[in-house]
């Protein structure tokens, strides 16, 4: 801190108790101004009174003492006057008269005084006598006198005298008579009680010099002016004038004093010959009573000065210590809370000496966020660096000095937390701020890991966002170029058949590319639209209980055709024994695998070969089960760079095999996405022209155990199967174990004919045979022809194929063949295969073998767009189906009302349109009181094609879904599903 | 050890003397004189000596000791039966060691005591007034001797009653004076002034104390003194230092005015006084008021006394070198400008101190011979110093005092 801030700091801190002080002692000032003058004003009020006192006082004395001389003078005129001249012969006469005076007036002696300054007493002791300048005065001025002088013993006494006419006692001439007193005795007439013996009394001539002392011990001052000047604190000019008024006989007072005591001295003239009555009293004696009274005021103000300050200072005190007290809470709370504030704060923080770097302050929560004990911290603000995992990042102590007041210093730091080994980013922010005066850094540490690491994820997100834009311009671009393509094939071919119309041949040709181009349109659009689905959010699976190889059978129905058509081997096998019902969203379960299985059968030149198994992996809970799809493909493969993104939409890898093959690149992200739905993995194996294999696992949940069809138990089975895959054959026995069924195997055809000939011979004939369709020696049509010569026509025979049979199904029937079974085995299919075999009762119509799909059908079509409505009436009517037209839900409702029971045969059911939507009406067709409403099947169909809209127009009550544009394959396939007639 | 050392040194001293003892024999004198080496020294002394041996022809022999081994050394002289012709010595109460009626000679009836001043005399006789020696010897007055100049600017005068000299002390300590310098470490005369009075005036008293029917706790005037003497300390009258002021302290204090008053003697200012801010002009005489004389007192000078062998052959020798000493002419020659006292009437050649002089009359009226020292049987100087300054110093209060100064009295007094 420079001194100029120290000062600044210092002139701040006194500024606030400037005027506080400043007033206090203007108000100390004023009280002690008032007392002073209070004090004065009493003093000299009290001085006046007792010097007037005084002087009343020692007026007294002074008229007492002159009384005194006066009466002495008159005793001794009165005896002058008296006295016979010489003794008249009587000795005893004066002694006689001196004695019974002396006992009246108790002077000491009585003196004969004779002209030559000697004296004699009545009984006739004769000495010299000493009376000084008053000697003249006597003697030549014939005035009464007052004198000090010494007896022969050295006895200090005062004599008074007075002339007489000239006499002689005992021969002895005197002028002069005079009595002594001795100071002890005279002293008693000045003698004053009034002050408590302090106060001195002297008689004292106009120079000073001293005839009578009231002390105790007698006079030893020769000249009380010469000891006032010695012991006294009166100056010259004092002095003077008191040498003045003792020389005038003038009376006065004077202050002062003596030996360091203070004192009053008042001087009065005696009536005789200038001398002065002088009291010299102590001035606390002077005015005590008076004083006492000020001491006591004095006090009294004092006592309550005292205590109204001691309140004020107790007051203050008090204040001053709640607030202090306060001051302490709040800063205990504010300590407790900024400590418990950034226990629950990502935030350090630290108070260091700008000069010392002393740490003064650091937040408990430097232990739990970097793992560094407070105390260490606090000892040592050094212990930070050794935290930081680059050293180079630390600031320089000169750049922290540098930091203007007020100003701060910002700087990131990746810091590795001492205990768990983290590393953390933190920015630290110096700031240089004056505290009481005192100049500290602040250092906040912000944990910044989050955010960091959020800029990164939105990086990268943005960095996603820009390839998929990227992506979608490539995608918009492509798939711009994808649907004018079939467009232009449909346009250009609707031209052409407009022109040809009247040529059959080229009208199919022409039909035929027209709905060919029409459905990779409509794929298109399916998918555009189902990933948009997806990443909106509003994908949601409908989990159902359905049959696995129901499934699997459908997936071999849509893939089979197309392996087929580029002459590829399609395998499709069952590892384990896979539960036959599970639940799951089966419809997005179908999507998955058809994309998988569409794209491997896309991507593998002709003559390859695809193949599609099914594990059932251990280690699931009881009631999950975890299957494995694997779809295995010898196809182009892809490039380790595009398999990394593989999943991301629009994602299409360039190059000159896949440039000619349709793909919008969404499938393997709306793939990827429906997985992650449900909570499946998928892994992806594959290198450029090494084919690829795609591993899907998900768990599904299974149905409590339904108490099934059991009829097959009821007695013991024994079946054959041939097949030229061993494992294929195995797996069929071990899924039957435990069912009661004897399984023999062959492992082609030539082997199954022998088996069932012997088995036959023996007696034991199996019960059924199942027979693989390819098998390479012999051919199950082959091999079932042999096995019906040597056994005859009563033992069923099983196809077991992976390939679509309806080409060959009714030359397989004409040799023997009971019925079709589709690969891969399930045992469930296989029973309900079998069963009908086995029952006597059925009629050619429950066998659906007597009528079309929709032959004499009669249709009630809900469709409110006149253009499609007629397109259906004439393809139902193609079908040899009847079809009566409602434009909306309302009028549907209306003509069933209207209809007599069982009058139509199924519902197609729009869902839009106006008055009444195909849901409502459903709900209302199924509420009507007759007993058809409940069992009419009523179908949607409409362009929402979303499994969505697929559940909702279940849960109103339709039996199926058919999406727009129509595709009367599908249409059959419901009609037939529905109806139980074939397809 | 140290009085090992102190017994060989006086052996010493004593063998030296009885050397110079046979060598003086060897040349044969007349007269035999014994006395303190520093006395001896003294130039009226050796004026006198130089002076009769020049006059008379006659050869003295001077045998002398120093000061602190005067009276062992002498005693032992006596002891073997060598007791000299002459013997000098202060009349103070160790000359009862010497056996004084057996070896000499009481003087009464020499013609030279008319000439002697009663001061003189009264030192010079014993208990029973018979004159043991001839004072040849210079004499001093003690008393209380006051700066003048100080009590004149104070406008003060002296004392003339003990009264107003406790007044006088009061004045002058209020006026921020020392009054007086008592120099209590070592210093015994103070107690004796104050004694004089009280024996002197009551020759009755000595005797009952000295006979051991009295002691002084019995004589209210000692305890008196010793009273006034701690009430004045106690006072201020004595400043703030009198424990640690001993002889030395004496001049420094009147000197520089630090003490106004003390109780000496007047040759003092001769002999050790140093002058300072006041010069020895400066100081008068008043009496000692030590509380026990209402008007003070003086004491006379404590003198040396030639006594004779009456049992030496050369008595008539000794008594004729007395009766030259007392010869106006000789003994104004031997003090021809020596501050003293006269002792003898006739001595006109002395110097007088003006002290002295002005204080004439008061000399004259309360002046009493120095009796403690020289008739108290066992008053021992030393042993009274002692007994002051634990008074002082507060060991002991004024009763114990007293008691203290009987005990050490009767103890020296054997």
């Amino acid at each position: 801190m420079t001194d100029s801030r120290k000062e600044n700091a210092d002139v701040k801190k006194k500024s606030k108790w400037f005027l506080p002080s400043l007033l206090m002692a203007a108000v100390c000032a004023m009280a002690l101004l008032i007392g002073v003058w209070y004090f004065r004003y009493i003093s000299d009020q009290i001085y006046e009174d007792s010097t007037g006192h005084l002087q009343e006082i020692y007026g007294q004395v002074n008229r007492t003492f002159g009384s005194f001389m006066e009466r002495n003078w008159g005793l001794l005129e009165s005896w002058g006057d008296a006295l016979p001249n010489g003794t008249g012969g009587d000795d005893s006469y004066i002694p006689n008269l001196v004695a019974e005076e002396k006992e009246r007036w108790n002077f000491s002696k009585f003196l004969f005084l004779s002209a030559d300054e000697r004296y004699m007493t009545p009984d006739g002791e004769e000495r010299k006598v000493d009376l000084g300048d008053a000697w003249v005065s006597l003697t030549r001025d014939g005035e009464p006198i007052m004198a000090g002088e010494f007896t022969s013993s050295g006895q200090a006494v005062t004599v008074f005298a007075v002339p007489t006419k000239p006499g002689e006692y005992r021969g002895f001439p005197y002028t002069a008579i005079a009595v002594s007193y001795t100071n002890e005795d005279i002293l008693k007439s000045l003698k004053v009680n009034a002050y408590e013996d302090t106060a001195e009394s002297f008689v004292v001539y106009g120079d000073g010099s001293v005839l009578l002392s009231s002390r105790a011990g007698g006079t030893v001052f020769t000249n009380y002016f010469t000891y006032l000047d010695a012991a006294s604190d009166l100056d010259d000019r004092a002095m003077e004038e008191l040498r003045e008024d003792w020389a005038a006989g003038t009376a006065g007072l004077a202050r002062c004093e003596i030996n360091g005591e203070d004192n009053c001295i008042l001087y009065q003239p005696l009536t005789y010959r200038g001398y002065m009555l002088l009291s010299v009293v102590p001035l606390d004696a002077v005015g005590k009573g008076f004083m006492q009274v000020q001491k006591i005021t004095v006090l009294f103000l004092g006592a309550v000065f005292l205590l109204v300050s001691c309140a004020m200072g107790m007051l203050l005190l008090i204040r001053g210590y709640k607030q202090a007290s306060r001051n302490k809470t709040e800063l205990a709370y504010r300590e407790r809370m900024f400590d418990v504030l950034s226990n629950s704060v990502e935030d350090i923080f630290l108070m260091l000496d700008t000069v010392t770097y002393r740490v003064n302050y650091v937040s408990p929560n430097i232990e739990r966020l970097l793992g560094i004990p407070v105390e260490e911290a606090r000892s040592d603000i050094r212990v930070m660096a050794k935290c930081m995992v680059d050293d180079d990042t630390v600031i320089p102590a000169d750049k922290i000095q540098a930091i203007p007041l007020n100003g701060s210093l910002h700087q990131w730091f990746e810091y590795l937390h001492q205990i768990t080994g983290e590393l953390r980013w933190y920015r630290t922010t110096v700031y240089r701020m004056e505290l009481e005066g005192m100049e500290k850094y602040i250092v906040v540490l912000s944990d910044r890991t989050q955010e960091r690491q959020m800029n990164r994820t939105l990086q990268e997100a943005l960095d996603t966002a820009k390839s998929a834009n990227e992506a979608k311009s490539n995608f918009l671009s492509n798939v711009s170029h994808d649907i004018r393509t079939p467009m232009n094939a449909i346009m250009g071919f609707s031209t052409l058949l407009e022109r040809d119309a009247g040529d059959p041949v080229k009208v199919r040709e022409y039909t035929h590319k027209i709905t060919a181009s029409g459905q990779h349109l409509l794929s298109l659009i399916n998918e555009v639209l189902d990933m948009s689905k997806i990443e909106s959010g509003k994908t949601s699976l409908n989990a159902e209980v359905f049959s696995l190889p129901e499934m699997l059978e459908e997936l071999s129905i849509i893939i089979l055709p197309q392996a087929r058509a580029k002459k590829q081997i399609f395998n499709m096998r069952v590892h384990g024994s896979p539960p036959e019902r599970i639940i799951g969203d089966k419809l997005r379960l179908s999507q998955i695998l058809i994309n998988l299985l569409s794209n491997a059968v896309k991507y593998t030149p002709e003559e390859g070969k695809v193949d599609f198994s099914i594990s059932a992996l251990s280690g699931s809970a009881p009631q999950y089960a975890k299957l494995r799809f694997t779809v295995k493909d010898n196809g182009i493969g892809m490039s380790e760079e595009f398999q990394k993104q593989i999943f991301t939409p629009f994602s299409r890898e360039i190059s000159s095999v896949t440039n000619k093959i349709q793909g919008t690149g969404l499938g393997m992200a709306i793939t990827k996405n429906l997985l992650d739905l449900m909570g499946g993995i998928i892994e992806l194996e594959s290198a450029p022209g090494k084919g690829s294999t795609f591993t899907v696992e998900l768990s599904f949940a299974l149905p409590e155990e339904e108490s099934g069809d059991d009829w097959y138990r009821q007695r013991t089975w024994r079946i054959l199967v041939a097949d030229d895959e061993p494992d294929v054959s195995e797996t069929i026995r071990e899924m039957m174990t435990g069912t009661g069924v004897y399984v023999e195997t062959a492992c082609d055809g030539t082997s199954a004919v022998k088996a069932a000939a012997r088995a036959h011979e023996e007696g034991s004939a199996f019960d059924i045979v199942l027979l693989d369709w390819k098998m390479p020696d012999m051919d199950g049509v082959e091999t079932a022809k042999r096995i019906r010569g040597s056994v005859g026509r009563d033992i069923p025979i099983l196809v077991l194929t992976s390939y679509d049979w309806n080409e060959i199904e009714d030359d397989a029937r004409s040799i023997g063949i009971s019925a079709f079974m589709p690969k891969p085995f399930f045992v469930s299919t296989f029973w309900n295969t079998i069963k009908p075999m086995f029952e006597t009762d059925r009629t050619p119509e429950e066998d659906g073998e007597s009528l079309g799909t929709m032959d004499g059908l009669r249709f009630l079509a809900a469709e409110d767009n006149e253009l499609n409505a007629e397109l259906l009436t004439e393809m139902l009517g193609i079908e040899g189906a009847l079809c009566e037209l409602a434009l909306n839900g309302q009028e549907a409702v209306e003509k069933f009302s209207a209809s007599e029971p069982g009058y139509f045969d199924m519902i197609l059911m729009d869902v839009q349109m106006p008055v009444m939507n195909g849901y409502e009406a459903t709900r209302k067709i199924r509420s009507l009181p007759r007993p058809d409403a409940a069992a009419i099947p009523i179908v949607a169909m409409t362009a929402n094609t979303f499994a969505e809209d697929v559940r909702r127009a279940l849960e109103s009550g339709m039996n199926g879904h058919l999406g727009k544009p129509i595709d009367m394959n599908e249409v059959r396939k419901t009609v037939a599903r529905l109806t139980g007639r074939r397809e | 050890m140290k009085k090992a050392i102190t017994v060989l040194l006086a052996a010493c001293l004593l063998l030296t003397a009885l050397a110079s003892c046979q060598k003086a024999e060897e040349e044969s004198y007349d007269l035999t004189i014994v006395g303190k080496s520093v006395d001896m020294d003294n130039i009226y002394m050796t004026r006198i000596f130089d002076l009769f041996e020049e006059k008379t022809g006659k050869k003295i022999k001077l045998i002398t000791f120093e000061d602190s081994a005067f009276e062992d050394s002498s005693a032992k002289l006596f002891e073997k039966g060598e007791v000299p012709d002459i013997f000098v010595h202060f009349h103070n109460a160790d000359l009862d060691r010497f056996n004084v009626e057996e070896n000499f000679l009481y003087l009464n009836d020499q013609e030279w005591v008319e000439d002697l001043t009663d001061g003189a005399l009264a030192y010079s006789v014993d208990r029973d007034g018979n004159l043991l020696g001839l004072p040849f010897w210079e004499s001093s007055v003690s008393g209380c001797y006051y700066n003048k100049k100080i009590l004149d600017k104070y406008g003060l005068r002296p004392a003339s009653n003990q009264s107003e000299f406790n007044l006088l002390c009061e004045i002058l300590e209020e006026s921020g004076c020392t009054p007086i310098c008592w120099p209590a470490n070592g210093c015994a005369w103070m107690l004796q002034f104050a004694l004089d009075p009280v024996f002197a005036d009551d020759p009755d008293l000595l005797e009952k104390l000295n006979a051991g029917q009295i002691r002084y706790a019995d004589i209210p005037e000692v305890t008196d003194a010793v009273r006034w003497i701690y009430e004045a300390a106690q006072k201020g009258w004595f400043g703030d230092a009198y424990l640690e002021t001993g002889w030395d302290g004496i001049s420094p204090a009147l000197s520089s005015g630090d003490a106004v008053m003390t109780f000496i003697w007047d040759t003092w200012f001769d002999t050790d006084f140093k002058d300072g801010k006041y010069s020895a002009g400066d100081f008068a005489l008043m009496p000692a008021f030590l509380n026990t004389a209402r008007d003070g007192t003086y004491e006379g000078g404590n003198l040396n006394l030639m006594m004779v062998n009456k049992n030496s052959p050369n008595c008539q020798t000794a008594l004729e070198f007395l009766s030259f000493c007392a010869d106006p002419e000789n003994y104004n020659i031997a003090f021809a400008g020596i501050s003293t006292v006269s002792v003898f009437k006739g001595q006109t050649t002395n110097i007088q101190s003006k002290m002295v002089t002005d204080a004439a009359d008061s000399i004259a009226r309360y002046g009493r011979v120095s009796t403690a020292s020289t008739r108290i049987v066992g008053y021992n100087g030393d042993a009274v110093a002692n007994a002051i300054y634990a008074l002082l110093s507060g060991r002991v209060d004024v009763a114990g005092c007293v008691e203290q100064l009987d005990r050490d009295r009767l103890a020296n007094a054997g």
